[in-house]
């Protein structure tokens, strides 16, 4: 579904990302892992337009999108969860999932949709008149995804999910995950917890220093000497 | 609905500002005016700062746009004020995009400096090209009249300006309320979410850019008609500084706060005037007050007071300041 070929990113003089190549298949979730300064990030935003490849190819659906600007992507169904959740504190839940569909005009849809949020997310539904920033983390979690659900996306990009939150809230969010994907959402999962992404994702993708160092199945990732030895310096 | 909203406040300032002609005198009716100068000023500067973020300092070089424009149009092509006015207004629009336009790329501090400098630059303009401006002495603009109308130039005038100012506040009230709205809260809270969603950031920008050079347009216009004279000092850095004070004293996002701080500050400024030496002293108190114990502002303050005060979208944090509490709070709830 998603191909990634070759992609080389330059910030200035560094290269940031080397010649990488992985694919994504449809209804999957592929784990991209990798330490501090791996490329991870660079690679989500380079993947939702937000940052441009200096050569490379990424093609979604057969079409190459390398060069599109970010709304191009978005309308393509790529669409980015960034680090951090990044919600907008100052504006209500409901008014951060109406604008996660700010490149959609089907208003009917758009409220169905905001409906279907409410059912997947319950817990937001009574807050959906609270500012989102006054919500806890795992909260603002469920409202950036959400947000990003609102693009109608085909595939869902997310960036450290798990960061910052309690061991109770992160299983939530691996269960939110697997239950996404059973609905046919591709998920491309960038993590540093290691055992998040041996939870839900089928195969994995580690970058060190900007380029791919191990690619496999993900399962029994934590006993995989050469992993440890790529991502933990082992 | 509570008698103490922000719907029936704006009315009932709307109501009280019809009357204003009847019962005030020469002197209080160019207040008046000048605090409707204002309101357009201030409505346009906190779409551009307190909506969309962005730290600019050329509004009062927009102003002074608007009001040489409008000027000139008159006295060096003979145009009457009617389209002068509307043709000053959008000089004052498009060449503001289109200094803006490298701005556009930068943010904060980068940002402030840019727009400065295009301020200063604008200045520079005004007091240096003798033949178009007429130089750093300024020149008198030719009257409006509002004949066959039977009312006065100062009262034709603060109607026109209330009808610009009532016009321009609910075209804003919409706006804000609207998707374009929430996209400039959205690139202030978190640029990087918005664009990751497909929000387009350089044209948002340049959306806030324009409304904000629309409505200094618009008062340019009309302050230039106000005074009867036009001169660079008018458009200077105290200018720009009156103008930010507007939208801090009123509330950093919101429309109806850039109403009441246009009159709060107009009205200290004027009854400061007497005081001459201590007018800049007690206007920096002011200031200092409000930035530190009432940092959302009069709105702020009415919001934390009547329940019934419904601001949407209001800031959540003064411009440059770090994520607001609730975030942090929210986050370490998560991890406790």
């Amino acid at each position: 579904m998603l191909d990634i070929q070759h992609l080389r990113v330059v910030y200035g003089i560094t290269e940031v990302l080397r010649d990488v190549t992985f694919d994504v298949p449809q209804g999957s979730i592929v784990a991209l892992l990798g330490g501090n300064g791996s490329g991870k990030t660079t690679m989500l935003n380079t993947l939702t337009g937000m940052v441009k490849p200096a050569a490379g190819s990424i093609r979604f659906e057969g079409i190459e999108c390398a060069g599109l600007p970010a709304k191009g992507f978005v309308q393509r169904g790529i669409v980015q969860v960034p680090q951090g959740r990044e919600v907008w504190p100052s504006m209500s839940v409901h008014e951060n999932l109406e604008l996660g569909a700010v490149t959609r005009k089907d208003w009917p849809g758009i409220r169905s949709d905001m409906e279907e949020m409410f059912e997947i997310f319950p817990k937001l539904k009574p807050h959906q008149r609270k500012r989102a920033g006054a919500l806890s983390g795992g909260e603002q979690q469920m409202v950036a995804i959400g947000r990003a659900l609102m693009a109608r996306p085909k595939c869902l990009l997310m960036d450290e999910p798990s960061a910052g939150l309690a061991p109770a809230i992160v299983s939530d969010m691996v269960d939110t995950i697997l239950a996404l994907n059973r609905r046919g959402l591709t998920i491309l999962l960038v993590e540093q917890n290691i055992g998040v992404a041996a939870a839900v994702a089928e195969y994995a993708h580690i970058l060190q220093n900007g380029e791919i160092a191990f690619s496999g199945a993900a399962a029994g990732l934590v006993d995989n000497p050469a992993v440890l030895g790529a991502y933990l310096g082992r | 609905m509570p008698m103490f909203c922000r719907r029936n406040v704006l009315s009932g300032l709307f109501i009280l500002a019809l009357g204003v002609p009847a019962f005030s005198n020469a002197y209080q009716l160019f207040v008046a005016n000048l605090i409707l100068i204002y309101v357009l000023l201030a409505i346009g500067l906190n779409v551009l700062v307190g909506y969309a973020g962005q730290l600019a300092f050329a509004n009062a070089a927009m102003f002074g746009i608007g009001a040489y424009a409008t000027a000139l149009l008159q006295v060096h092509l003979s145009w009457p004020f009617y389209f002068a006015f509307p043709a000053g207004t959008l000089i004052a629009m498009a060449v503001g995009l289109l200094i803006s336009l490298p701005a556009l790329r930068l943010s904060g501090l980068y940002l402030a400096l840019s727009t400065l400098a295009f301020a200063q630059f604008t200045q520079w303009v005004f007091s240096h090209w003798d033949n178009l401006t007429f130089g750093a002495g300024g020149f008198k603009s030719p009257p409006i009249s509002f004949a066959p109308l039977p009312v006065s130039k100062p009262v034709g005038l603060y109607y026109l300006s209330l009808i610009v100012a009532t016009c321009v506040t609910l075209f804003a009230q919409n706006v804000v309320a609207s998707r374009i709205g929430r996209a400039f809260v959205s690139i202030r809270d978190g640029d990087v979410a918005a664009q990751s969603l497909g929000i387009d950031l350089l044209g948002h920008k340049a959306l806030a850019f324009g409304i904000s050079g629309f409505t200094a347009g618009l008062a340019g216009g009309l302050y230039s008609q106000l005074l009867n004279f036009v001169s660079p000092e008018g458009f200077d850095l105290f200018q720009m500084v009156i103008q930010k004070a507007t939208i801090v004293v009123g509330g950093l996002g919101s429309i109806t706060g850039s109403v009441l701080g246009a009159g709060a500050i107009i009205i200290i400024l004027e009854l400061l005037r007497e005081a001459k030496g201590a007018q800049e002293i007690v206007f920096g108190g002011v200031l200092i007050l409000f930035v530190t114990f009432f940092r959302r502002g009069i709105v702020g303050s009415l919001q934390q007071h009547f329940r019934g005060w419904d601001e949407p979208l209001h800031s959540a944090r003064p411009i440059g300041s770090a994520l607001p509490s609730q975030v942090r709070l929210g986050e370490k709830e998560s991890l406790s």
